[in-house]
């Protein structure tokens, strides 16, 4: 038990105001499971909602590739994640305009490959160019891939959406939410494991002084491009794979979800948790999800109800409130980056300092550098 | 000061480490650089002035191939270099410190001195996943390195500070060190020690001269007379975009087409 506090201590929590953040998301977790006991909350709601969160996990992770390591602005999460879904769909669901009805597991190859070409179509043009070319460009593709979807009936049904995609796995004995709950569950611990392994690295190192300084990145000798393209694809590919698993989990999908909305939550999930943290990624991707599925109930709250307003559109008031109060008293996020990108392996365990993980960099509260460049 | 005045660089040296040859750049109707031609003989300090608006700026961006030139051609080590990328060109051996000291923000200063060595096997997503011994290895000997230098230019204590807290002369140095962890065959610094508190300037030209005394060829563009004149030898001297002349600082010094320069007696 102590190894886990002190994995734990080392890992997740490194300051008091952490601590007081994981104490919250506990205390959340708590009230969640007591209200399932309690029969307030049904079973099969909240584990379609664990989904859901997983789910923007996944979109959030991929966009801190992309924008976190390597300082890519990349307004086209909701295309990547609707080529994704669209993969998915196309290939697996039987009354689909391919009709092919494939096993899933062609949906999601199908979304890996087909994301990383098109990524590597996007930045062929615009990462050679200035950071502000590829926001233009994505911004354009998130628009171009939802025309094309919507208007070509003949291979995507269009507006009218694609319906019954089957389940992942329903041989698991498990009840179907349960089963694609924890299926996010793997995939988000896969790539978790996978950024940590690359981020914390010479490659974490190189993305990070491009973020700060292409310039010097190039006056070093590193191939910027080469790396903003691994970067950029690696980040659309993880959200295809969420857009994918989101076929599966709603069962349907329609052109209504690809819209810009789709891209500025995952937007605000990774500035709210902390740019360049993937723990930061998943809990600001939570926190999102929470405000934007949570406000649905307000109206059914008997005080608010005697106010006679509905308060359910507001939730992107809500949002931005968050964000705003985040920004004044917690700059760099709720769980900013604090490891060194140094191989762990070869960290110097007997020299001063080196041993410290968290040694180097500041938390947000006294940062020299602060947020005012951000 | 007519175009006679103009004598030009010394060319024909023996070991030349880095030359240019004719080059030019035009930003709009402005020349920039007007026909350059330099050389730079491996293990010299050689020294790069002029006044405000003399196109030394211009002249290391074309070197280091950040602006694309014109016409005439760049050559490290005898190789043609002048269609290579900037990172290509760093990896021939030719590399560059900038003016104003990059910052990196969220980086502490073991990590901003990491990047410098290069190419690394643990730049590769490939080598991370399958080769971990060597990335591990290959990383152990570059934080020695990384440690011996700091200590060796005497800011050993700061290797845990975020880079961004150091002062204008620490990331001087910092940049000086990692530079030179690049191994290159010829360090161009832009004014290595502008902004930088005499007491740190002193420490920088003494870490230099070192460094150039173990081999390491320098170009270095510098406002502080006394500090180059002290430091290099030879000094090139660059005017509207061309070469005054190149010599010893002694020579330069009473130079009259220098002073001219200087003094604002530029025009026909």
């Amino acid at each position: 038990m102590s190894a886990v506090s002190t994995w734990v201590s080392e890992t997740l929590v490194r300051d008091p105001t952490e601590r007081r953040i994981f104490a919250v998301l506990g205390l959340i977790t708590v009230l969640l499971v007591v209200g399932v006991l309690t029969g307030v909350i049904g079973p099969r709601f909240l584990l379609f909602q664990i989904a859901l969160v997983g789910m923007y996990a996944l979109l959030s992770l991929g966009l801190n590739v992309q924008w976190g390591y390597a300082g890519l602005i990349n307004f086209s999460v909701a295309a990547f994640w609707g080529i994704g879904a669209y993969c998915a769909a196309l290939l697996t669901a039987p009354n689909s305009p391919l009709g092919l009805g494939l096993h899933p597991v062609f949906g999601f190859l199908a979304a890996i490959v087909v994301s990383a070409f098109i990524a590597v179509l996007i930045g062929i043009p615009t990462l050679r160019l200035r950071e502000d070319y590829l926001a233009i460009a994505s911004l354009g593709l998130a628009e171009v891939i939802r025309a094309i979807i919507l208007n070509e009936r003949q291979w995507t049904a269009g507006s009218s959406g694609i319906s019954g995609i089957p389940n992942l796995m329903s041989w698991l004995p498990l009840t179907d939410a349960a089963t694609t709950a924890a299926i996010v569950v793997v995939l988000i611990a896969v790539v978790y494991l996978f950024l940590r392994r690359v981020h914390r690295s010479p490659w974490g190192r190189v993305l990070r002084t491009i973020r700060s300084d292409e310039d010097l990145a190039k006056a070093l000798g590193k191939n910027t491009y080469q790396f903003k393209m691994q970067a950029f694809v690696i980040g659309s590919v993880i959200m295809a794979v969420a857009g994918a698993f989101y076929a599966h989990l709603n069962l349907y999908i329609d052109p209504s979800d690809l819209v810009p909305l789709t891209t500025f939550y995952i937007w605000i999930a990774v500035i709210l948790g902390g740019t360049g943290s993937n723990r930061g990624a998943v809990v600001g991707a939570a926190v999102v999800i929470a405000i934007r599925e949570g406000t649905r109930f307000l109206n059914d709250i008997g005080f608010i109800q005697t106010l006679g307003i509905d308060l359910a559109p507001l939730r992107l008031l809500f949002v931005g409130g968050l964000i705003i109060l985040i920004m004044r008293f917690r700059q760099d996020g709720l769980l900013p980056p604090k490891d060194e990108l140094i191989w762990p392996a070869a960290r110097d365990e007997s020299s001063t300092g080196g041993a410290s993980p968290s040694g180097a960099v500041p938390d947000g509260g006294t940062a020299s550098n602060g947020g005012d460049d951000r | 000061m007519n175009d006679g005045a103009y004598e030009g660089a010394h060319l024909g040296k023996d070991d030349v480490v880095l030359k240019t040859t004719d080059l030019e750049k035009a930003f709009g109707g402005l020349v920039a650089t007007d026909g350059v031609s330099i050389e730079v003989e491996r293990g010299t300090i050689t020294g790069m002035i002029g006044p405000n608006g003399a196109g030394k700026s211009t002249l290391f961006n074309l070197i280091s191939g950040f602006y694309e030139n014109d016409a005439g051609h760049v050559t490290v080590n005898g190789e043609d270099v002048t269609d290579l990328e900037p990172h290509e060109r760093a990896r021939k051996g030719l590399v560059r410190t900038f003016q104003t000291p990059r910052r990196l923000e969220g980086m502490s200063v073991r990590e901003a001195m990491l990047v410098g060595p290069g190419p690394q096997k643990g730049e590769s997503i490939f080598s991370l996943f399958f080769s971990g011994s060597d990335v591990t290895e290959e990383e152990r000997a570059n934080i020695e390195q990384t440690r011996e230098l700091l200590e060796r230019f005497e800011i050993g204590h700061l290797i845990d500070q975020p880079s961004t807290d150091l002062s204008g002369g620490q990331m001087k140095l910092v940049e000086l060190a990692r530079a030179f962890t690049t191994d290159p065959d010829i360090l161009l610094l832009d004014e290595p020690v502008a902004g930088v508190n005499p007491t740190l300037a002193n420490d920088i030209k003494r870490f230099i001269r070192e460094l150039n005394e173990e081999g390491q060829t320098f170009l270095i563009i510098e406002h502080d007379m006394p500090f180059i004149m002290d430091l290099a030898d030879p000094i090139i001297v660059l005017d509207q975009g061309k070469v005054l002349m190149e010599g010893s600082p002694d020579e330069v010094r009473s130079d009259d087409r220098v002073i001219e320069a200087y003094l604002g007696g530029a025009g026909p």
